[in-house]
């Protein structure tokens, strides 16, 4: 009797959920082993996506967008997070200002990174050579070495303060003796960084970079919005090649083979991050 | 050790090591400018004029602030449409989500059901799911049911990226609430719904608040599925309009960064007003639980 009553309250939630996620992911499986009339086409899709170059290149480019982003984000979030637990006036609202990258559009953010790092007109580019740092300019989005490296910039900049308010939340729950048994032995500040307050938050780091890795998998807005994947696919990433396929060539079942191989990398990784959750001492259960 | 510190009620609180104060002022200022030059660019950007915009060294205060930008963005696009398109579309699935997760989530705090751990790990992958994976199949079952380029596709499909955070984040505050207020509740003989509704509602009142930010930001800024979704201008959204001012080869920047001031400005008032309860219902479920 009262076993029924919980699921029923889920239920409504559970059916849409299921209807968007569930189906749609089998509804992949199968586009990816049929041909565009319908017929069942064994692996030709999977063959026909391996081949190319470029289906390669794009996955190289996601471990560099993914890897470089985390290493930034998790610390310069961290480090953020360590000022904003200090006590200070106008700490309140130094938390409310980090936050702003976070909670802004995407787009918004892209776009507005883009304009600064126009070329001719940009405004990164006049302060670095104002100031002397460059003799000239720097097609920072259209020369090829540069491009990925200040899209993964953009992106640091933009879940850097995610980072940082879930650390800033650890930190927070570490209780006080712990900091008072260390000061009884004379440790220094960045002592009790070093053993207390990074130990403590490990499992908060560890959660946070998992979501970021499944997060950064996730990412078009960026790259779409300011280089759709160019110059030359140097900023080509596999989400955006499947995009690309699906929506620009209309090649659905390419599209999902894709996806299905992506969908099996991402899988280990969720799968992974609940692992880890499920393994924290005190997380919801 | 010593002797004194082991009287800690004689003994004034030891001193508490911690950054200097020139360290704390660097850092702060540091994180100021990092994190709101691009927005102070963007709003002088977006009161220059083209012959400002586009000089060589940029001119950082315009001589006379002009509106010529707003002007266009708000009478000589479709901004204003796609506006009231995001504003129907985020209020629809910030209410549908609401909905759907206050019941889930009270199923999910209040009661033990067979296969409730299977449930609430299938709502968390929800979150995870790789979006590129799931466009094709959505857009197809999309188009089967006619909802491509209509208010309700988006919304339904919105449920994707609001309804698993949004779940986890009201169970872990409907389970903070003592049970024992809803017991003395039922014995006085209200029904299951007159609880949730009566008492355990308005007592969660900052996880809702933090839930409706977050699904209304979160839709608001969406930019993928509405791409995908919605081709047609009758439904398209604003990060959909922002983008399409800039084309491969000529954007009109000024526009731009007037219709990104538009976009940001509601959500930037929305947060600031609920940032605490924002903050506290975010990072509640990931450290208490």
């Amino acid at each position: 009797m009262k076993s029924q009553t919980g699921l029923l309250f889920a239920l409504p939630a559970l059916i849409v959920l299921f209807m968007l996620i569930a189906y749609p992911v089998a509804y992949t499986g199968l586009l990816s082993v049929t041909d565009a009339k319908g017929n069942f086409s064994g692996l030709d899709n999977f063959a026909a996506v391996l081949k190319p170059k470029v289906t390669v290149q794009a996955f190289i480019n996601t471990i560099y967008w993914v890897f470089g982003s985390i290493v930034f984000q998790v610390v310069l979030g961290t480090l953020t997070a360590i000022l904003l637990n200090q006590s200070f006036f106008g700490r309140g609202a130094l938390r409310a200002i980090t936050l702003i990258p976070w909670v802004v559009p995407g787009i918004v953010a892209a776009t507005t990174w883009a304009w600064m790092f126009h070329t001719e007109f940009g405004i990164i580019n006049y302060m670095l050579t104002g100031t002397g740092v460059l003799q000239n300019p720097i097609g920072w989005l259209t020369n090829k070495d540069t491009v990925m490296p200040v899209l993964i910039a953009i992106n640091v900049w933009k879940l850097f303060p995610f980072v940082a308010i879930m650390v800033l939340a650890g930190l927070q729950s570490i209780p006080n003796d712990l900091y008072e048994a260390a000061r009884v032995d004379g440790a220094t500040f960045w002592e009790e960084v070093w053993y207390i307050m990074l130990p403590s938050v490990r499992p908060v780091i560890t959660a946070v970079t998992l979501l970021l890795v499944i997060w950064g998998l996730n990412s078009i807005t960026i790259i779409y919005a300011i280089t759709r994947g160019g110059p030359a696919n140097k900023t080509l990433i596999t989400p955006i090649q499947i995009f690309r396929s699906a929506f620009e060539s209309f090649q659905f079942n390419q599209a999902a083979a894709l996806s299905v191989i992506f969908f099996a990398v991402t899988i280990v990784v969720v799968f992974i991050y609940i692992k880890v959750l499920s393994a924290q001492p005190g997380e919801a259960k | 050790m010593t002797a004194p510190a082991m009287d800690v009620s004689a003994q004034p609180k030891m001193k508490k090591p911690g950054l200097g104060w020139p360290v704390i002022l660097i850092g702060s200022i540091l994180v100021i400018v990092v994190c709101l030059f691009p927005f102070v660019w963007m709003g002088l950007s977006s009161i220059k004029t083209l012959k400002e915009l586009y000089s060589v060294p940029p001119i950082w205060w315009p001589a006379v602030p002009s509106l010529d930008n707003y002007y266009k963005v708000l009478f000589e696009s479709n901004i204003p449409r796609y506006f009231l398109n995001s504003v129907i579309i985020s209020v629809g699935s910030t209410g549908l989500a609401l909905i759907l997760a206050i019941f889930a989530s009270y199923g999910f705090a209040r009661f033990d059901f067979k296969g409730k751990a299977f449930w609430q790990a299938f709502v968390l992958v929800g979150q995870l799911l790789p979006t590129a994976a799931i466009i094709v199949p959505l857009f197809i079952t999309l188009r089967v049911l006619g909802l491509v380029n209509t208010y309700w596709g988006l919304i339904l499909v919105y449920m994707i990226v609001t309804l698993p955070l949004s779940v986890w984040m009201l169970t872990s505050y409907f389970k903070a609430i003592p049970v024992e207020l809803e017991e003395a509740a039922i014995i006085d003989g209200a029904s299951r719904m007159g609880v949730l509704f009566r008492i355990t509602l308005p007592l969660s009142l900052p996880g809702l608040v933090a839930v409706i930010v977050y699904a209304f930001v979160t839709t608001w800024n969406e930019f993928i599925f509405a791409l995908c979704f919605a081709t047609d201008s009758s439904v398209k959204t604003l990060p959909i309009g922002l983008a399409e001012f800039s084309t491969e080869f000529n954007t009109d920047w000024g526009a731009v960064m007037a219709a990104s001031v538009v976009m940001t400005l509601p959500i930037a008032l929305l947060f600031l007003v609920f940032q605490k309860m924002f903050v506290g219902g975010l990072t509640a479920g990931a450290t208490k639980g």
